[in-house]
Parts: C-alpha cells; sequence; structure tokens
C-alpha cells in the first residue's frame, strides 16, 4: 500500500525530539529509580525474559483486537490462555513468570479462577485428605475449576447466599437446589464456558435432632464437577452459561449457574474447618470463623499492591503524551516559537502530577501492605490471631481507596488526553474497561469501609474507657488524642508548609478525631448505624490515606542508598501526593485543627509550586516505571514518541473497516456497495 | 442457544419481588408523574414520543440484543442500515427535524449519517451563499450528496488557528488547491466521513498570494457518488476502533494538491473576488459564534436527559436490590432495599437533584439565545464590529451575546462534566450489576464521554469564561453601569464587601443563590489582583480561571434553578406537594455542591463554618430523608421508555432478575459455543456452529 501519504511527516517538533530533550533536561538516573521500585523480586529480570518470548507468537499481538465480536475475543482469549499454559511448560516457568506472561500479555485469563480461587479455597479449606485427592488433578489440569460464591441476588451479603445443600441423611449425600431465579450463581469467573469443576458456596442445611426441620448452617464451601469430562456438556440437574457482554473482562466466561436436586457425595464439602458427621449428620463448628475468609484479604493485598502498575501505565502513556502533543502559543509569549506542550499548562498538570505521585505512593503502601499480610499469616500459622482484626480493617480500607485512585486516575489521565485520549490508539480503553470492575469487586468499595470504620470504632472505645495496656501504634495514638482532648483540646500547630513529619502528624490527627467523632455519634449519642455510613465512609479514607502518607514518609526517611537526585525528586512527590490530598480535604483538617487556615490558604500555590519542580522530570520519572511498549499497546505513549506515525497507521494499515466500501444512499438497502447485502441480511447471520 | 429446561423456566426470583417493590415505591409517593413529565418536556413531545416508539419499536432492523456481542465492522454495517431505514422512514412519514431527532434518541446510538444531517446541512446553510445553496445545499438535503464537517486534525484541536491543511487561491485559473503538507495536518475525527461521506466541508488555512488569511470553509467532494471509492490525491477513512461511538466512522483525510473551483469556498461572511483577487472579511462573525453558542447551550440541556437515563436506572435498581438486614434492625427483617443506605442515597440523590438542575438550567439559556438572536437580528447592521474577531475579544458590558457566550462556555463544561461523571457514579451505584452492558449505562456513558471534549474540551473552555470575567470586573472598578447580571453580582459584592456577606443559606433559598454570587464574584477579584496587581503569567493562573470558571457556572446552575422552581409556571403546572419537592431538590443541589467546595465559601467569606457543619451533619441529610420516599417517581417523571433505556435493571416493571437471566441465557451467542477447556489441547471448539460466527 504505497502512497503519498508515505512520505508525510508530522510537523515539527516531533515526537522523538520532543521526548529526547525531556530525557535531556532531567537528571533522574532512571535505571536506579527503576531498581530500586521493582527490582527486589526479580521483576525487571523477569520482565525482559517473558516479554522477549512472547513478542515472537503472532496470537499475542495486540494490534488488531480491539475490532473483534465477543465470541470472537473470547476465543483468542482463550486461545491465548492455552498458549501461556503450553509455554510455560515448555520453559519450565515458574508461578512469578507465569503472572508476568499474564500481565504482559493483559487479557483476563479464561483460566484466572482455576489458578487462583479455586485451588487456593482447596489448599486452604480442604481436609488433608481431600487435599490429596485434589490438588494433583488440579496442578496436573487434568480437571479445570472455577469459584462460584456470588448469586444474582446476593453479592456483598455472604450470609444471604440463597443456594441450597441439603444433607440426606439415608443416602448421605447433599443435594445442591436452587428454589429461586437469584439463587442462581452470577459473575463466576471461568465457569461460564470453560471450568468443569468449581468449589460452589451454599447454605448448608441439617435436621435439627429431633424433627423434621432443617437448620441453616451458613454458607459452607463444596467441590462439584459440573460438566462431563468428555463432552464438556453441562451435567443432568445443572444449567451453566456465561452471562453475556460486560464493560470489560471480554475475555472471562463469567457464568450463571442454576442446580435442580443435583445430588453430592459427602466428601465433596470441604471439611478442613467445619464438618458434618456422616453417621449423625451432626455439624461441627470451626473455631474461628474470620479464616474462612483469610483467602479475601489476600485477594485485597495483592489489588492494593498491584494498583501502581496499573496506575503507572495509565501516567506514562499520559505523562509521554502531554509532553508531545502542543497547543496554542503561550500567551504572555513572543507567539513566534512552537505551540506549547501540553503538559507545561498547570490544567494538565493538577490532573496528571499528582497522579504520578500517586503512583509512588501506591507503591510503597502496596510493600507495607505485603509484609503486614506476611507477618499476619506467619502469626495465624503460630496460633496467634490478633493481627488478623488489623489487617482485614488495612486490606478493606486500602483496597477500596486504592483501586478508587487508580481506576479514577486512568479516566482522568485519558481525559487529560482530549480527543485522542478516546481513541482505540490511546491504550487506555482496555485497561479502563477491565480495571473499572475493581471498585466494585472483592467487596464494593464502599460497603467494605464500614469495616474499617466499626474496627476504629472498637479502638476507640478501649482508648476512652483505658481498657487494656499500650497496645500497638494506634491504641498509643488514640490514648493521647484523649489525654489531650481531657486536658481541655488541642493546642498545638503543624507546620505542613515546612515538615514533611508534621504532615504525617497532621494526617493522623484528622483520622483520629474522625475516629473519635464516630465513636461519639455510635457509642455515646447511640446514633442509627445506617444514618452513620456517610460518616463511616469518610473517616476509613482519612484513616487509609493516613497510612498512604505514613508509608510513603518512611519509605524515604529510612532509605539511605538512592543517590541525591533521585531523593529529592521522591521528597517532592511526597510532598505533591499528601499537600494536594490534603488540599482536596481541606475542610476535615482545618475543622479539627490538623492544619492552620492560613496554610490551607497557601496549598494551592504551593502544589502549583511543587508541580513546576517536578515537571522538568515527568518524562524520566515514568520511564523509571520501565513499561515496555507491548503492555502499553498505546500509540500516544510510545517510548519514542513516534504518537502521529502510529495512530496514522493503525487507522490507515490495521483498521479492518478500510477494506470495505459502503453504499451510503439511503433509497438503496445495500450496505455493502456491491454485495446486495442489505440490512435484514446482516440480521439473519445473528 | 440450548432451550431452557422447564426447571428453570418455573423459578421466579426469592420475594419481594422488584415489581412489588417498585410498586411500592410509586404507591407511597403522591407526586404527580403526568404533570411533571409535561413540564419537563410538553406534552406534544411525549405523544411524539409515544408514536414514534410504536414505529419504530417492532422494526427488526433497530433489534437492540445484539448491539454489545458484534465486531466492530458488523456494528458499523448494521448501524448503516439503521440509518437508511431511519431516512426512509423519515421520508415516508414526512418527519420534522425534531421528530428525526426524537427518533435518533430512541434508537439510542449514533449513525453514520450523523454529521451529515447536522453540521454539513447547518454549514452549508449559514455560511452558503445563495447560489451555494443550490449548488449543495439542496443536493445535500435530498441525500445526493453525503457530507461531513472536517475541522479537527490529527495534531491539532482546540486551536484551530492552528490548523495546517492548506488552501491556496490561484489567480491563474480560479481555484483553490486544498494540500495536507504534513501527517498532522491529516484531518482526524471527522464523524461520517470514515466509509459514509462522499463531500466534506473542509477547514483549511487560506493564502493568497502568499498571504495567510486563517481558517475558512471549502467544499470538497471526496469519493466518487458512483464507486465511491475516494478520488485521486484524497487519502481517505476510518481511524479505528474507539471507547465509544463504534457506530459511527470517524474518519482521516489527506489531500496531495487536490483542486477546487472558486464557487466551493463557503462564502457568505467572506470571500475572493474572482476578477480583482481580493479577500473581503465576514460581515457578522458573531452570528457564527452564535451557532457554536447554540450547540454549547444545547449541550447543557441534553446533559440532564443523558444524566437522567444514568439516575433512573440505577434509582430503580437500587430500590429493587436488597442487601444486608438493618444493623438495627430486628433480625427478622428482611434484606434492606439498597436505596435505604444513606451512602447509596449520599450518591443518587445529588444527581437527581442534578438533572433537573441541569435541565432547567438548559431551559434558561435557550430562551435567553432565542430572545438575543431575535434582538440581534433587528439591530444588527453590516459594518458594525468587523474585525473579525473571535468571540472572546468581543467587548464586554452591556453586550448580551458576550455574557451568553462566556455562559455557555462555563455551563457547557460543568454540565457535560456532571452527565458524564455522574454516570459513572450511576454504574458503581448498581455495584457488580451495573458492570454488565445489560445495565444499559456502561454502553451510554461510553458513547457520551466525548462530549466532554469535543465543541470545546471542558478545561479549555474555563479560559474563555474567565477571560470575560475579568473583563466585566475592569468595567465594574471603572464604573461603568453594570448592564447584566454578572456585572450586577459584581456590583454587589464591591458594595457589601466591607459589610460581610451574612447570609443566611440554611433559612432562604434565595440567600443560597446570594452565597454562591458572592463565592463567584470573590473569586473573580481575587484573579484579577493576581492578573493585573501582581502581574502574574495567564499561564500561571490557568488552575486559578477553572475554579472560577466552576464557581461560575455553579452559581448560574443554582441561580437558573431556583428561578424555576420560583416561576409561576411551575406554580401553575404542579400540585403544592410536587412543587414543595422542587424545592427540596434545588436546596440539596445548592447544599449538596456548598458543601463539596466547603474551602471556596467560607474563605470568601460566603458562609461560616458553623454554617458548614449544619449543612453537612443536618441540612443534606434531612433532604435525604425527605426526597427518598419520592425517588422513584421522580424518576419515573423523566418518562424515558424501557426500549431507550435498554437496562435489565432500570426496566419500569422492576424485573430485573427475570430480563438479566433471558438476556444471559438467551441472547449471548457465546453460549451457542462448546469449548475444549484443555491447553494441551489447541482446538479451541468442541462443536463449531453452523453460521453464526
Amino acid at each position: 500500500m504505497s502512497d503519498f501519504t508515505d512520505k508525510l511527516r508530522p510537523s515539527q517538533p516531533d515526537g522523538p525530539s520532543t521526548l529526547a530533550q525531556e530525557r535531556e533536561q532531567s537528571n533522574i538516573p532512571t535505571e536506579e529509580l527503576g531498581k530500586h521500585l521493582l527490582s527486589s523480586d526479580g521483576f525487571l529480570e523477569r520482565q525482559a525474559r517473558i516479554l522477549s518470548i512472547l513478542q515472537q507468537e503472532p496470537i499475542l499481538s495486540k494490534s488488531k483486537q480491539q475490532n473483534l465480536s465477543r465470541p470472537e475475543r473470547f476465543k483468542l482469549g482463550l486461545a491465548r490462555a492455552k498458549l501461556l499454559r503450553r509455554l510455560s511448560d515448555k520453559h519450565k516457568w515458574s508461578h512469578d513468570d507465569y503472572k508476568m506472561a499474564e500481565y504482559l500479555v493483559d487479557d483476563v485469563s479464561p483460566y484466572f479462577l482455576h489458578m487462583e480461587m479455586f485451588i487456593t479455597t482447596i489448599r486452604e479449606q480442604a481436609s488433608e485428605e481431600q487435599r490429596a485427592y485434589w490438588l494433583p488433578l488440579i496442578e496436573s489440569w487434568k480437571i479445570i475449576g472455577a469459584y462460584a460464591q456470588t448469586e444474582l441476588g446476593h453479592g456483598s451479603n455472604v450470609r444471604g447466599l440463597e443456594l441450597e445443600a441439603r444433607w440426606d441423611s439415608h443416602t448421605k449425600e447433599f443435594v445442591l437446589h436452587s428454589p429461586t431465579l437469584t439463587a442462581s450463581k452470577w459473575w463466576n469467573g471461568s465457569l461460564g464456558r470453560v471450568a468443569n469443576h468449581a468449589i460452589v458456596v451454599a447454605q448448608l442445611l441439617l435436621p435439627e435432632p429431633g424433627s423434621d426441620r432443617f437448620v441453616s448452617h451458613g454458607p459452607h464451601p463444596f467441590i462439584v464437577q459440573v460438566r462431563d469430562m468428555k463432552t464438556h456438556q453441562p451435567l443432568e440437574g445443572i444449567v451453566v452459561g456465561d452471562i453475556g457482554p460486560k464493560y470489560g473482562y471480554i475475555t472471562m466466561d463469567n457464568a450463571y449457574m442454576l442446580f435442580d436436586h443435583f445430588r453430592i457425595p459427602h466428601s465433596a464439602l470441604l471439611s478442613r474447618y467445619s464438618s458434618v458427621n456422616p453417621k449423625t449428620g451432626v455439624y461441627t463448628k470451626p473455631d474461628r470463623p474470620a479464616l474462612v475468609y483469610g483467602s479475601l484479604t489476600y485477594v485485597r493485598a495483592n489489588i492494593v499492591h498491584h494498583a501502581r502498575l496499573v496506575l503507572a501505565r495509565a501516567v506514562t502513556i499520559a505523562i509521554r503524551y502531554t509532553t508531545v502533543r502542543r497547543q496554542f502559543q503561550d500567551r504572555d509569549g513572543d507567539k513566534r516559537g512552537p505551540e506549547v506542550s501540553v503538559l507545561d499548562y498547570p490544567t494538565v498538570q493538577i490532573r496528571i502530577l499528582p497522579l504520578l505521585a500517586t503512583t509512588f505512593a501506591l507503591h510503597y503502601t502496596g510493600l507495607a501492605m505485603r509484609t503486614v499480610y506476611q507477618n499476619a499469616r506467619d502469626d495465624i500459622e503460630k496460633g496467634d490471631f490478633n493481627s488478623l482484626a488489623y489487617m482485614h480493617s488495612m486490606s478493606s480500607g486500602l483496597k477500596s481507596l486504592c483501586t478508587m485512585l487508580a481506576a479514577d486516575g486512568i479516566e482522568t489521565c485519558r481525559r487529560a488526553m482530549g480527543g485522542h485520549g478516546y481513541g482505540g490508539g490511546s491504550g487506555l480503553i482496555q485497561l479502563n474497561n477491565d480495571y473499572l470492575s475493581k471498585p466494585t469487586v472483592e467487596g464494593d468499595n464502599w460497603m467494605i469501609t464500614q469495616q474499617v470504620a466499626g474496627y476504629l470504632i472498637k479502638k476507640m472505645s478501649a482508648a476512652v474507657e483505658d481498657r487494656g495496656k499500650g497496645g500497638d501504634e494506634m491504641d498509643v495514638r488514640f490514648r493521647a488524642f484523649i489525654r489531650e482532648k481531657r486536658a481541655g483540646g488541642l493546642l498545638r500547630r503543624y507546620d505542613v508548609l515546612n515538615s514533611d513529619r508534621d504532615v504525617v502528624k497532621s494526617f493522623e490527627l484528622r483520622a483520629t478525631a474522625l475516629a473519635y467523632d464516630a465513636y461519639e455519634q455510635r457509642v455515646i449519642k447511640k446514633k442509627n448505624w445506617n444514618s452513620l455510613l456517610i460518616q463511616l465512609h469518610k473517616l476509613s479514607r482519612a484513616q487509609s490515606q493516613s497510612i498512604m502518607v505514613t508509608t510513603f514518609f518512611e519509605a524515604l526517611s529510612t532509605n539511605k542508598t538512592l543517590s541525591a537526585p533521585t531523593r529529592t525528586i521522591l521528597w517532592d512527590l511526597y510532598r505533591l501526593f499528601a499537600l494536594n490530598t490534603m488540599e482536596s480535604e481541606g475542610y476535615e483538617f482545618f475543622r479539627c485543627n490538623a492544619v492552620a487556615q492560613s496554610d490551607l490558604d497557601a496549598l494551592p500555590a504551593r502544589i502549583q509550586d511543587l508541580m513546576s519542580r517536578i515537571r522538568p522530570h515527568a518524562v524520566k520519572l515514568v520511564d523509571s516505571w520501565m513499561i515496555p511498549d507491548y503492555l502499553l499497546d498505546s500509540a500516544l505513549g510510545r517510548y519514542d514518541g513516534r504518537v502521529y506515525e502510529d495512530l496514522f497507521n493503525r487507522a490507515h494499515r490495521l483498521n479492518p473497516l478500510n477494506r470495505i466500501t459502503f453504499n451510503p444512499n439511503y433509497w438503496e438497502d445495500e450496505i455493502v456497495k456491491g454485495s446486495g447485502v442489505n440490512g435484514s441480511d446482516i440480521l439473519s447471520k445473528l | 442457544m440450548p432451550s431452557t429446561p422447564e426447571w428453570v423456566k418455573a423459578l421466579k426470583p426469592s420475594g419481594p419481588q422488584g415489581s412489588e417493590l417498585l410498586q411500592q415505591e410509586r404507591a407511597q409517593s403522591n407526586v404527580n408523574v403526568e404533570k411533571l413529565s409535561e413540564l419537563l418536556h410538553t406534552k406534544e413531545s411525549l405523544q411524539r414520543q409515544e408514536s414514534l416508539l410504536a414505529l419504530l419499536q417492532p422494526e427488526k432492523v433497530f433489534d437492540k440484543s445484539q448491539n454489545h456481542t458484534l465486531g466492530r465492522v458488523e456494528r458499523l454495517q448494521r448501524s448503516l442500515a439503521k440509518a437508511k431505514r431511519l431516512q426512509q422512514l423519515s421520508e415516508q412519514h414526512k418527519w420534522s427535524m425534531e421528530e428525526l431527532h426524537a427518533a435518533n434518541e430512541l434508537i439510542g446510538e449514533p449513525t453514520p449519517y450523523g454529521l451529515h444531517a447536522s453540521m454539513f446541512l447547518v454549514t452549508l446553510r449559514e455560511q452558503g451563499t445563495p447560489e451555494q445553496h443550490k449548488l449543495f445545499l439542496e443536493r445535500a438535503q435530498k441525500y445526493e450528496i453525503i457530507g461531513c464537517y472536517a475541522q479537527t486534525e490529527l495534531g491539532h484541536g482546540s486551536n484551530v488557528r492552528g490548523l495546517e491543511t492548506t488552501a491556496t487561491w490561484n489567480s491563474s485559473d480560479k481555484t483553490f488547491t486544498i494540500n495536507s503538507p504534513t501527517l498532522t495536518a491529516s484531518k482526524w475525527w471527522i464523524g461520517s466521513l470514515g466509509r459514509t461521506a462522499n463531500h466534506a466541508v473542509v477547514m483549511a488555512q487560506l493564502f493568497i498570494d502568499g498571504k495567510n488569511y486563517g481558517p475558512h470553509p471549502f467544499v470538497v467532494q471526496v469519493r466518487d457518488l458512483e464507486t465511491h471509492q475516494p478520488l485521486e490525491n484524497v487519502y481517505v477513512g476510518d481511524i479505528g476502533p474507539k471507547f465509544g461511538y463504534n457506530t459511527m466512522d470517524n474518519g482521516f483525510l489527506l489531500f496531495n494538491n487536490v483542486k477546487v473551483p472558486h464557487v466551493n469556498m463557503l462564502a457568505r461572511f467572506s470571500s475572493i473576488d474572482k476578477d480583482t483577487n481580493s479577500y473581503s472579511r465576514p460581515a457578522l462573525p458573531s452570528l457564527v459564534f452564535g451557532t457554536l453558542t447554540w450547540v454549547r447551550s444545547n449541550i447543557v440541556l441534553q446533559a440532564g436527559g443523558v444524566l437522567a437515563r444514568g439516575v433512573t436506572i440505577a434509582t430503580r435498581y437500587c430500590a429493587v436490590r436488597r442487601q444486608f438486614q438493618d444493623r438495627d434492625a430486628d433480625a427478622h427483617a428482611g434484606e434492606n432495599q439498597v436505596l435505604n443506605y444513606k451512602m447509596v442515597q449520599v450518591r443518587l440523590l445529588p444527581l437527581l437533584a442534578s438533572m433537573y438542575a441541569l435541565h432547567f438550567t438548559g431551559r434558561g439559556m435557550m430562551r435567553l439565545y432565542e430572545e438575543n438572536q431575535s434582538r440581534m437580528k433587528a439591530a444588527n447592521s453590516p459594518g458594525q464590529d468587523s474585525r473579525g474577531a473571535g468571540p472572546e475579544e468581543l467587548r464586554a458590558g452591556a453586550n448580551l451575546l458576550a455574557d451568553l457566550h462566556a455562559t455557555s462556555c462555563g455551563l457547557k463544561a460543568l454540565a457535560s462534566t456532571t452527565a458524564g461523571e455522574g454516570l459513572e457514579v450511576c454504574r458503581r451505584a448498581c455495584g457488580g450489576h451495573g458492570y454488565s452492558s445489560y445495565s444499559g449505562i456502561g454502553p451510554w456513558y461510553s458513547d457520551y464521554l466525548p462530549t466532554l471534549t469535543w465543541e470545546g474540551d471542558n478545561y479549555m473552555l474555563t479560559q474563555q469564561v474567565a477571560r470575560y470575567l475579568l473583563k466585566s470586573a475592569r468595567a465594574v472598578l471603572a464604573g461603568k453601569p453594570a448592564g447584566n447580571d454578572t456585572s450586577q453580582i459584581l456590583q454587589t459584592y464591591l458594595d457589601r464587601r466591607d459589610k460581610g456577606a451574612s447570609f443566611d443559606v440554611l433559612g432562604e433559598d434565595k440567600d443560597i443563590v446570594a452565597a454562591f454570587a458572592w463565592r463567584t464574584a470573590h473569586l473573580t477579584f481575587e484573579a484579577l489582583k493576581h492578573r493585573d496587581a501582581e502581574q502574574r503569567s495567564w499561564n500561571s493562573l490557568l488552575v486559578d480561571f477553572w475554579r472560577l470558571s466552576t464557581a461560575h457556572s455553579q452559581y448560574l446552575v443554582v441561580k437558573n434553578f431556583y428561578d424555576a422552581v420560583s416561576s409561576p409556571e411551575l406554580s401553575t403546572a404542579l400540585d403544592p406537594e410536587t412543587k414543595a419537592l422542587m424545592h427540596q431538590l434545588f436546596r440539596l443541589y445548592a447544599l449538596h455542591t456548598l458543601e463539596r467546595e466547603a474551602a471556596e465559601f467560607f474563605s470568601s467569606g460566603a458562609v461560616t463554618v458553623r454554617q458548614i457543619t449544619l449543612t453537612r451533619t443536618t441540612a443534606v441529610m434531612n433532604l435525604l430523608d425527605e426526597i427518598r420516599p419520592h425517588a422513584v417517581r421522580l424518576v419515573d417523571s423523566w418518562a424515558i421508555p424501557d426500549w431507550q433505556l435498554d437496562s435489565s435493571l432500570g426496566r419500569y416493571d422492576g424485573k430485573v432478575y427475570e430480563d438479566l437471566f433471558r438476556r444471559a441465557s438467551q441472547e449471548n451467542p457465546v453460549n451457542d459455543l462448546t469449548f475444549d477447556p484443555y491447553p494441551w489441547n489447541s482446538a479451541l471448539l468442541k462443536n463449531e456452529p453452523k453460521s453464526k460466527l
């Protein structure tokens, strides 16, 4: 396809020269910063190694996938998932290698639930005997599984699930039955078309001793075969299928599933923690019900840790593109030079640069979350359950805040790029579509903040009543707050404009004061829980923001290895993140005396000043996240800045629509010129 | 699709049923839905909607069930089929523009005729001479030629003066040469151009004798009328898949020195004399910018309806969806309707208020626009203000158009942002099911989003508002008489500044309006101080300007909403109870906004910290309680037909779960495929269904 457009070049200065100049003007050592962020667990080495393998596989090319129909796109997704699994055998990949490959290919894998929730649930909740039977089958992929908990009518409230598992004492079987339509399993990944087994969560119904009534013992997990191993058709008494198109997750077969008096053996109940005596039908309770939700905490901790990479992708694209994109001459300039890079406009900076700072805040928070999770797991294995409540609360609050920051951040970046952000070449469309599930999955972001607030109110009650001894950091902080309050109020003033440590304290004070307010409303004034939900949500956000600011501060304070330019810029990013957050929640800080009004009034100017200090390093800072072009899949965010060439190539050469000539006359029903095919022919193909 | 077993067909959702819950909702409120609908839309347009619906819904070509499963190529083919059928119906039933527009709204997707029917025809009509009307417009109206409007380029959007496409006048043969000197000069995003149009109005830099006269419109044929192939030296195609709007063929377009005759430059406002080669300037530039103002006012008016779709769906669904027992209720109570949770209310009900606010504001602007147009047509004589300037350079003060123009810029930005972001809030408020395409919100949101950047990027536009407010402030300081509302609020602020505001925002509705005006005026004079006294650079003040524009636009919405709910028109149309509810919606919109922007309100002295605390803890909470029982009827009043909503969650009858299940199990082609799930079998399918793929 040679034509006059081959000779056309973008107007000057073009993308490559602009980015070269951006990289020239900053002294940030990207390699050092990249290693600091990503090399502790071999991430960067792994990324390079896996990438070179993936790029040799034609079906892993992303160039045309956006044009496909849902069935075709799903088929491609499954074909890729199969290939990755085979590559994993061929190259003897570790689990981390495999996860890296999935991350780079960037399709939600239809095997995801098999490899995560299915196997994890067996590991954590099956008895030793059950594990010995099932784990080899799963690990050798002889069976493929999914995890079915959520129902059409029931999500966050697990206790409200309707699917029944009724004990039949004659046959020693459980009978799975969906009494209503809302009892249908719904949203369960990997189950719609792919899995042949599933963990099914159902209400355990056992006969009440000495009567013919059944009593529910709450939701329990069962392992169930759902499809024939040969024909892959659903077994008799089961209706299962894919729930249809979604905002994103196009390559995932989220499922519906209904049971009609479907019998499963006694051994199907996963019985590490609770069990039913097959002879008597008597139930044995778990010692610790909270443990059952341990894997949910794990999933949330992972979501928190992953958020940094998601947001870093969006910010990488936005920063590179807004430096290459030029628009208008400077009003106060001489109007002779080239148009101004869009990133030089403060209205663009205020949207993107705080998000750049947020990627780093998310990074340190993610690390801290992982450490807390690891320690808590270790404690639990040793039989110590004290850290469980804290970990649960922290993971809930951070999951809510971090996924909101990342999801909204992607969209903010996309819009900051103007028209081209809307195009398929932005690289943010599938990311946006897929990631927008995160604020509502694994605990709705608004619902789970109640768990944080509930925990903080309990802690505050203990502090007020002076129960227990010293306790953890939070107890100490709460007690100090109460003491000062009783001594007649807080007179100290934090110098948030000049002291990085005072910023931390200011965030802590605001979270503590909000915790006290919530305690007062709920415990003293006995206010109705529902009437407090908005306030409780704000409390959770304040607490989680405080954790983010604190971990960011501590990570920088304790670092001794980074070079001076890197540390300087990281401190500026810390300040931008913290002060920008403070500014947007200004009223809450002001009301509890965590910041003076004069300081609050000075924040916008300080933020703008920080942005102008960070601006020259913006491109190098995103380069440090080392996100490969293959993953970005973005004309706008390419490392080399050849934005317009790539956009044109995608439109002109890679776009299948341009191979069809239409008949535009409305009085002729023909759609494709010369084909005679009309609207009803197109419909009949469906 | 496998047939549904009998035992599945027999299943019902667990009780209480969605239909019962919505009945309860409707029973507990006295809002007169019919009267309120008529006030919002007029009886005439409601009837029109009904008869169009009856006509369109049975036509198979307009079936919506596969909209979200098709590939891009098939979608566009179907979209063109829909557009053709609509045009045929339009001809058959002799539809007016309003009727065609209403039919398009019901279809709910952009079609490839979209830009022909709007911008192409409008531009030919408004910028063409009578001779050009005969040559182009008449044929275009009959669809003998199909066109589009090609302004934006690959490298240039908001800055129209930066366009790179050139049109060079050749005095020797009296033609123009249209050329694309660079790749970034490629036209881009041009709706209806990618595969459909055979003509385009092309905006190009006019060069005469080496001198640049700025961007001008040219009619250029781009495809052969017979073969529909691009003409020689024209490069044109579709730009590829997008976030939304995938039923539209947005196009690119490059020219390799293509010649067009003299008559192809649209010459009502500027022209070249064929004989002398001399250029004559636009006579009435303000009329051209009037069109843009009209377009933006329309966006404001539509924003209310756009948001109403999301709010209707989310409100009905949250009344049907139940989750958890109330923590403080007795243990035997059923699960609580999600809409009873305060944190759902605080997200949805202010949006419910916003959709009314935007609707009334759009109405108010349209009225102002029409009054102003007729006044201008009467008063304008050629020669006046003939500098050829853009509207931002027009003199402020008594000029109503300048006020209207600035107003429309700021409100367009605020209204489309409110609607766009509001839709995403609605989607998330629907929890997990909001993520399904069957929610009807996601696809609608994706199609709406470009409105935030087109017809002036929302952030860029705010500069024009700020520029206008600064000029007005300078005029007021110079003692010029206050000729319009903007000058008046600035003057009031100056007069009262030393006395202090002391507005009773919790007691008096009109004091709320005054507090919003005060904050705008305060921010205006602050910005003026930075720019004039401190001589700060324009660029460094952009964030301040953006805040200022937002504040000013919020004031305008609050004011328009207040005017509407206090109008005699509303009092006659509604019973006292519904009218009182309208006042509560006004207060909720205003106080919720005030609370969110608390810092600006107290630092400007418009309200006290105590007032903000009371707003937050008491006033807004009480309003949520008061409005909650009427929520379903308030969305019913918007009268959006189920077919238009295309949502399982937002159905009028509340049969949410039945419909989700029906669509998943019966309208979902993925379920026709039986896969081989094992990684080491490279075959994907166990069965290859006959035709479907």
